[in-house]
């Protein structure tokens, strides 16, 4: 068994994708604090260590470099690179979150020998930037603890004892609280349990502890757990004839798909987004994914999904000598919501869905956008567009509404310019409604106004601006506009500049 | 035409009001408005603020107090103003009935509630409809009126016609109003912090959750009747509703319950003839005449100004205690009166002590007494239901106290509504030292990796200092009681407290103050309870019987230990600032300990009266006074002024002031700063003294003096009772040093010290200290018969070897153990029988989890046992584990041990690595926070020595102005704001305790050393005064790695006493020894009174720091040199 530990594997893929030029660590919140998670060498020598507060760490070292932690980039790297280290086994566990488990046993003479095998490995880690630290053991325990925790180097079967006896309990990957429990008690060496008697230790401190020991020296096997895809639900089909026709993928989508419903069913979830793998008879994967924007389980749906995603290939799909093998597999799931059968508008709702899925997978999911209620007072910000998908639901409307009943809020115009255009308005002084004003040089004349409604800028923000009042006017030909003037004449006061006016909306 | 505005909101409607009451009251005169009405939401508790500001300012506007009702029916909100004293008892029962029927700090409010109290009150409802108006209306003939406002929310004038009908369709008249939340708009964005924080969101996230705009100040009439051009009808409606208020706070004149005594007409017969009685049992050889003098013209005064119920009611109380063996003692000036002392409520002898009786009370003034009563703090909730169950809930409930924003709550609550991440929050707040009114640094900024120059930062620093001193919510104060004859909820509104069976009224004791309403200070006091342990001790042990008033007077080893400042745990002395005032000052005599207490005061320091004091009492300065009328005034204190009544003195002997006109001003300072009309008075104080001729120099520093007073007015009064429980707790420390330790301990938590500091001492002082043990100790600490002290004593206190007398040790109690629960700890007293003789035993007798008897394993409880640590804990780990049944073996352990061996005895044995004496040593701290085996600095001596890191004791040897490297684990650290960021710091090895000064640069450049270290070496001069001696610290280095090496969890042991300020920002009951006044804000300066920076000056001079030294403690050395 051999241990691979990278142990600076956050701060090493920074490294590798940009210049350093200070100290680095990575933080992550634990509980509300922000703290280290990772330091690489140079922070390490200047004392600071994973745990500790970032505002510590910053009052103690103002100059380091911070980064958000990304714990998914590290597990995909950690992934490649147990993807790459096939090249050494086919046997590659990950042992998340910053290490690997290789099973050498009899593939190690490929390399002309364990040792051989350790200098091409740690070769190439070290070409491609990674700290790392390897052992190769018996057992898995043992590999992990040397690796860890002891003199990186290979170990015979057999030798396990006399290596552990000295490392720190926490060599046995216990959990933290076994390891204070035993410290408490004097029990810190692995050499401090070895060969005290079982049961008095089992009965204070569970089965764990033994059993990891034995583990670690082979008295009990450990499973290794080679990586494996996690996707929840899979469901998978072999062909003795290869397909390679359009409509037979998707026949075989909508099969595949009616095996997830049933597992989707029984757990009560939808499916969020979907992928489908085929696998091309001379080893090339294609792989075709697919989102929705609420839980799906359906066959139908699936199938009409894939149906627009194959569209976007087109002939694409390039079978060459066709896919021997299929596979369905739900990458995202959620509970399904129990749907009501029958009673008005829930079958709208799901059509509109079905509506957008369908454009989504057709035009690119960005491209299909609704608006989405803001909470603000300042007109411009109160609504943002999202990508329908995305979207849920009323998307807040309805708080919209509701608040505007409750605080009487005049009408807003049917329709908002995207920038307020200014305008030049004759108005009663200090807030009356303007008498008349020019608007993309036509002049209007007010003949009935209501306002002002006031509205402040946001004082925290630098771009928050200043107070708005609002009028409703009319002019002589009917038209309707929505305008405002910037800045209050109180605040001349204090420096303001004298307000403007602008036009920002006009109703129907 | 006039306008008066009555929707207001102060801030106290919690977190909707921007500005203090008072800020409203001035704004209101400023911009012309005829009266204000101030209603916060379903309370009062702003109202006195406002009431004080107008008469301490002479504002003509009228005012009106009354209530913003809110109603949990879905009402809408409805102003209620009462007409008379009448309505305003109606409106204050309408309150108490919201406030009881809610939990502490909510009042729930039913429109039914508001109909069956309307009588007497004026109602305008805040937005609503016919059918309510109509019911209100037939509640309330002609007391009705619909409000009316004019916000810019875009459709006012439809809204405005809309309120009009529906006013006349009700026939209610319309009222103008702008429902005003802060008395200028730029308080906007404190208003709308102030919503993120009630709705618990951010600035950004708050969204329509704040306002949308500014408009809801304080309005010009001007502006107003503009606004309502359309309705002036409702602008003329406010000076109608105006006249007919004719309620003034000031009608609250106080009622004093009748004390009926059995046998007399009349309480000043009951007061008259009780007091000649007892004054017989206190004088067994006759009345003195001065005494007899004394005690008529006092009950004259009483007399004529019907006190005497009141006199009676303390009595009472007092007698109370005693009956049930609380030891209690009053303080106040009404309380060291003739009177007092023979009624027992205090022990300072008038014969004895010469007191000054003006503040006593004045007939002018119709102050009312002040007599503050302390009570052991265990027993002091027994008086209290006394009080309760005598007087009724109706007539008796405990004064509030506000809670405000202070420095860290401010930064903490505006932090969070900017969105800060709780670690930078956390940054900024500890920067902020102890809980007063600090502010957030620039550097503290930097520091936590922002901008302070930054828009944002800028803003937040801004409205964090804008909202500190904003009262949060009220508590019931440590022990004000009112006691009314009418009831009680008909003059102030009564809520419930957080802790059951408290009830407590909305005003504060300023307030009650102001409107002259009595009250009686039932206050506990952590000394009283540890005097009376120790009294008990002694009794039991030694077979003396004393109380505070027979131990013996003046007994000069007490003043010799005193003078050494020998006074770890001695009440009031104990600080580090008095440690080193003691040798200076050498008190000799009671009156001595007086000033000693007043003298490390904010008063005195400020006003730079300590050093010249000083001066004269060694001789090196002639006593002179400015003037013969002030040298009747100041002779006690050799001319210097020092006490409250001395300050107040001199600005009514010399500067002319009436002595109303100096007790306003002294309440100026305190409660009107945020006002700033501080300047008239100083200007007045000065001139008046300059036109009397006295220099201008010390007209100035009379001035700051009583500035100081003003944060935390300390008389001479008050420092006589403190004085007389200093002397009391150092005779106990000084002649039986354990029965005074242990009590202590067991009255833990007081004091500045912890218990590893408490025992050291007792150890220095020669005592045997035994560890807690499960066969020996019960829940506190106890004495033993052991070895005699004073054969024992520590080098330090050799002198004392005739002087102590004990023959006991202490036993330590199971309430040093960390995370025991005394629940627990009376279980195995109660179960211990003879002995345990097993772990197995103690576990089923006990019949305690486990996890229990870990943390007496852990705590080396088990010592009796011949258990190690380690094996107690294996034993302890393996119960209930080891195939046992809980629930058959009881029967057997019981009746015979036997039963049970075998069991135990099945297990083959384990070999447990023994623990190694350092680490044990950790260990002790880790659980018991102490250890009697040794000091970890023992161990790390020759890591220390390679580092020429000297002993603390070398100190002692070492020449003032060398340079020293000594280390020690860091047991205090103190920042008292007086002393300008200087940082004192005491540190402490195996060998002694050291005292370490920090200088601001030091500090700044070294601060995370300072404020996280737990173990330090620093480097310095020494510097001797007076057999006080400080390291001023060049340099520190943090060794705490080096403990982690003695045992894992080493570096996170701490020594840190109480006094300690970076990790116990001032809470503590020591609050209840001050004197009235504005309490929290000023805990901080009772603690921290600095080491008097400018005493560091003395020794300084020919040193080569001395520049930069005084550079820093130039604004507090003012002194004449």
């Amino acid at each position: 068994m051999l241990n691979l530990w990278l142990r600076r594997l956050s701060t090493d893929r920074i490294a590798r994708s940009r210049k350093l030029s200070a100290p680095l660590v990575v933080t992550g919140k634990c509980g509300n604090a922000e703290v280290l998670t990772a330091v690489d060498d140079a922070s390490e020598r200047l004392g600071l260590a994973p745990g500790l507060a970032l505002a510590q760490a910053r009052a103690m070292h103002p100059g380091i470099d911070t980064v958000p932690e990304d714990a998914e980039a590290d597990a995909t790297l950690l992934e490649s690179i147990a993807d790459w280290c096939l090249r050494y086994t086919p046997l590659v566990a990950c042992d998340a979150p910053d290490g690997l488990v290789l099973d050498i046993s009899g593939c190690a003479h490929l390399y002309g020998g364990e040792r051989e095998l350790v200098v091409d490995l740690g070769g190439r880690l070290e070409n491609a930037g990674f700290a790392y630290s390897l052992a190769i053991a018996g057992t898995i325990g043992a590999a992990w603890a040397a690796a860890h925790y002891g003199e990186p180097a290979s170990y015979a079967c057999g030798e396990e004892l006399t290596m552990l006896a000295p490392l720190p309990l926490s060599a046995l990957r216990l959990p933290p609280v076994t390891v204070v429990g035993l410290a408490r008690v004097g029990l810190k060496r692995i050499g401090d349990i070895a060969d005290q008697p079982r049961a008095p230790l089992t009965a204070r401190f569970g089965a764990e502890v033994l059993r990891q020991l034995d583990r670690a020296l082979g008295h009990e096997h450990e499973p290794l757990t080679p990586r494996l895809p996690v996707a929840p639900y899979v469901a998978e089909q072999r062909f003795a004839e290869p397909i390679a026709r359009e409509e037979d993928v998707l026949t075989i989508t909508a099969r595949l798909a009616r095996q997830l419903q049933f597992a989707l069913e029984r757990r009560g979830d939808g499916a969020r987004r979907i992928e489908l793998t085929l696998f091309r008879t001379d080893g090339v994967v294609r792989r075709i994914a697919a989102g929705t924007s609420r839980p799906l389980r359906d066959p139908d749906d699936i199938r009409a999904l894939f149906v627009e995603r194959l569209a976007v290939f087109a002939d694409a799909l390039d079978p060459g000598f066709g896919f021997d093998m299929a596979r369905l597999s739900v990458i995202v799931a959620e509970p399904f919501p129990p749907e009501q059968i029958g009673i008005g508008g829930g079958e709208n709702a799901a059509e509109l869905c079905r509506l957008v899925d369908r454009l989504s997978a057709r035009l690119g999911s960005r491209r299909v956008r609704r608006l989405v209620a803001q909470d603000s007072h300042i007109p411009e910000l109160a609504e943002t567009v999202l990508p329908a998908q995305v979207v849920n639901g009323d998307a807040g409307w309805n708080a919209f509404r509701q608040y505007r009943k409750e605080a009487k809020l005049p009408p807003r115009p049917l329709r908002l310019l995207a920038r307020p255009e200014p305008i030049r308005a004759v108005a009663e002084v200090p807030d009356g409604p303007p008498l008349r004003f020019r608007w993309r040089r036509a002049l209007h004349e007010v003949i009935a106004a209501e306002g002002p409604e006031r509205i402040e800028g946001a004082w925290w923000s630098e771009h928050g601006g200043p107070a708005r009042d609002y009028f409703r006017v009319e002019d002589k030909s009917g038209l309707r506009f929505w305008l405002f003037r910037a800045g209050l004449y109180r605040d001349l006061a204090q420096g303001a500049a004298t307000p403007s006016w602008f036009l920002h909306g006009t109703f129907a | 035409m006039r306008y008066l505005e009555f929707a207001v909101a102060s801030n106290f409607s919690f977190l909707r009001g921007a500005s203090h009451p008072e800020e409203l009251m001035v704004q209101a005169a400023h911009i012309g408005l005829a009266g204000l009405g101030l209603c916060d939401r379903n309370s009062v508790a702003g109202v006195v603020r406002a009431h004080l500001a107008k008469r301490e300012q002479n504002l003509s506007l009228h005012y009106h107090p009354g209530a913003r009702l809110t109603f949990a029916d879905g009402t809408p909100d409805i102003l209620a103003y009462p007409r008379d004293r009448a309505g305003w008892g109606r409106l204050a029962r309408l309150l108490t009935v919201g406030n009881l029927r809610a939990e502490k700090g909510d009042c729930i409010l039913h429109l039914d509630d508001l109909l069956a109290h309307a009588f007497g009150l004026e109602l305008i409802v805040m937005g609503g409809y016919v059918r309510l108006l109509a019911r209100l209306r037939e509640s309330a003939p002609h007391r009705v009126r619909l409000a009316a406002s004019m916000l810019y929310r875009g459709r006012d004038r439809a809204r405005l016609t809309h309120m009009k009908e529906l006013a006349r369709a009700a026939g209610v008249p319309l009222i103008a109003v702008n429902d005003v939340l802060y008395h200028h708009p730029n308080r906007r964005p404190l208003a709308d912090v102030l919503a993120c924080i009630r709705e618990k969101t951010t600035i950004e996230r708050a969204g329509r959750k704040l306002a949308a705009n500014a408009e809801r100040y304080l309005k010009p009439p001007q502006e107003m009747m503009r606004l309502f051009h359309d309705a002036p009808e409702a602008i003329e409606e406010t000076s109608q509703l105006s006249d007919v208020l004719s309620f003034s706070l000031d009608e609250l004149r106080y009622e004093y319950p009748d004390e009926q005594v059995d046998g007399f007409d009349n309480a000043q017969d009951a007061l008259t003839y009780l007091t000649y009685e007892n004054a017989a049992h206190r004088y067994p050889q006759g009345i003195p005449d001065k005494v007899r003098a004394n005690l008529e013209h006092e009950l004259k005064l009483i007399a004529q100004l019907q006190y005497a119920p009141y006199f009676l009611t303390v009595h009472d109380i007092v007698r109370f205690a005693r009956s049930q063996g609380i030891l209690c003692q009053g303080r106040g000036s009404a309380a060291n009166s003739a009177v007092c002392y023979c009624l027992g409520v205090t022990e300072i002898d008038p014969d004895r002590a010469d007191l000054l009786f003006e503040r006593f009370i004045s007939p002018e003034r119709r102050e009312p007494p002040d007599i503050d009563v302390d009570f052991e703090h265990e027993r002091r909730e027994e008086v209290i239901q006394y009080i309760y169950r005598k007087y009724g809930r109706e007539h008796a409930g405990i004064a509030a106290t506000v809670i405000s924003y202070r420095g860290r709550s401010a930064i903490r609550e505006v932090g969070k509504a900017f969105g800060l991440s709780e670690d930078t929050i956390g940054a900024l707040s500890s920067s902020i030292w102890g809980g007063g009114g600090g502010a957030v640094s620039k550097d503290a900024v930097t520091r936590t990796g922002l901008d302070p120059q930054s828009r944002r930062m800028r803003q937040i620093i801004a409205l964090t200092q804008e909202v500190t001193g904003f009262p949060r919510h009220l508590s019931q104060h440590v022990g004000g009681f009112v006691i009314t004859r009418s009831r009680l909820d008909e003059v102030v509104p009564i809520g419930n407290a957080a802790m059951d069976d408290r009830t407590f009224v909305e005003w504060d004791k300023d307030d009650l103050d102001a409107l002259g309403i009595l009250k009686i200070d039932v206050l506990g006091l952590g000394m009283l309870s540890c005097l009376r342990k120790a009294l008990d001790l002694v009794d039991k042990h030694y077979g003396e019987r004393h109380t505070l008033a027979t131990i013996p007077a003046e007994d000069p080893a007490v003043y010799r230990m005193l003078c050494r400042a020998d006074s770890l745990g001695v009440f009031q002395v104990e600080s580090r600032a008095q440690m080193t005032m003691l040798p200076r000052l050498k008190p000799e005599h009671f009156y001595d300990l007086v000033i000693e207490v007043a003298i490390v005061r904010p008063g005195p320091i400020q006003g730079d009266m300590v050093h010249p004091y000083l001066r004269r009492r060694r001789g090196q300065e002639p006593i002179s006074y400015p003037s013969e009328a002030l040298e009747a005034v100041l002779s006690k204190t050799l001319g210097v002024p020092l006490f409250q009544e001395q300050a107040m003195k001199i600005a009514i002997v010399a500067a002319g002031f009436t002595p109303s006109e100096a007790d306003r001003l002294r309440r100026a300072m305190a409660t009107f700063k945020r006002v700033g009309t501080i300047g008239t008075f100083q200007r007045k104080m000065i001139d008046g003294m300059l036109a009397n001729n006295y220099a201008r120099e010390f007209a100035e520093r009379c001035f700051q003096q009583i500035e100081g007073f003003g944060e935390y007015g300390f008389p001479e009064s008050h420092a006589a009772s403190f004085a007389l429980l200093v002397y009391a707790s150092a005779w106990l420390k000084c002649r039986y040093p354990d029965a005074f330790a242990a009590a202590l301990l067991n009255a833990q938590p007081m004091g500045f010290y912890a218990p590893a500091q408490i025992v050291r001492d007792a150890r220095e002082h020669g005592v045997e200290v035994r560890p807690p043990d499960i066969n020996h100790s019960l829940w506190g600490s106890t004495l033993e018969p052991g070895p005699r002290a004073a054969e024992r004593l520590h080098e330090l206190h050799r002198e004392m070897l005739d002087d102590v007398w004990t023959t006991n040790a202490v036993r330590l109690g199971l309430r040093e153990i960390k995370g025991l629960q005394e629940e627990d700890a009376r279980l195995i007293v109660e179960k211990r029988g003879v002995a345990y003789d097993s772990m197995r035993d103690v576990w089923l007798r006990t019949g305690l989890s486990p996890r229990v008897l870990e943390r007496l394993a852990d705590a080396d409880a088990f010592g009796s046992l011949s258990l190690s640590r380690r094996e107690a804990l294996w034993a302890a780990k393996a119960l209930g584990r080891v195939g046992d049944h809980d629930d058959d073996l009881p029967l057997f352990a019981i009746d015979s041990d036997a039963a049970v061996a075998p069991v135990v005895s099945r297990e083959p044995d384990v070999h447990l690595p023994p623990m190694l004496i350092g680490e044990e040593v950790i260990n002790d701290y880790r659980f018991l926070h102490l250890s009697l085996r040794a000091h970890p600095a023992q161990f790390l001596r020759p890591d220390l020595y390679a580092r020429d890191i000297k002993q603390n004791d070398a100190l002692r040897r070492i020449r003032s102005g060398t340079r020293v490297r000594i280390s020690g684990l860091v047991t205090c650290r103190q920042r008292p704001g007086s002393a300008n960021g200087v940082v004192f710091m005491t540190i402490e090895d195996e060998t002694a305790v050291a005292n370490v000064i920090v200088w601001p640069q030091v500090f700044e450049r070294l601060r995370p050393i300072v404020l996280s270290a737990r173990y330090v070496a620093v480097t310095g001069c020494v510097q001797e005064e007076s057999g006080v001696i400080h390291v001023v610290a060049e340099q520190l280095e943090d060794l705490t790695h080096f403990l982690a090496r003695l045992a894992e969890h080493g570096a996170q042991i701490d020594g840190l006493a109480r006094c300690d300020e970076v990790r116990r920002p001032i809470e503590d009951q020591r609050e209840a020894h001050l004197a009235g006044g504005r309490h929290s804000r000023l805990v901080r300066l009772m603690s921290e009174i600095p080491e008097l920076a400018s005493d560091l000056d003395v020794p300084a001079r020919g040193s080569a720091h001395a520049p930069t030294r005084r550079a820093i403690a130039a604004p507090l050395c003012r002194a004449r040199h």
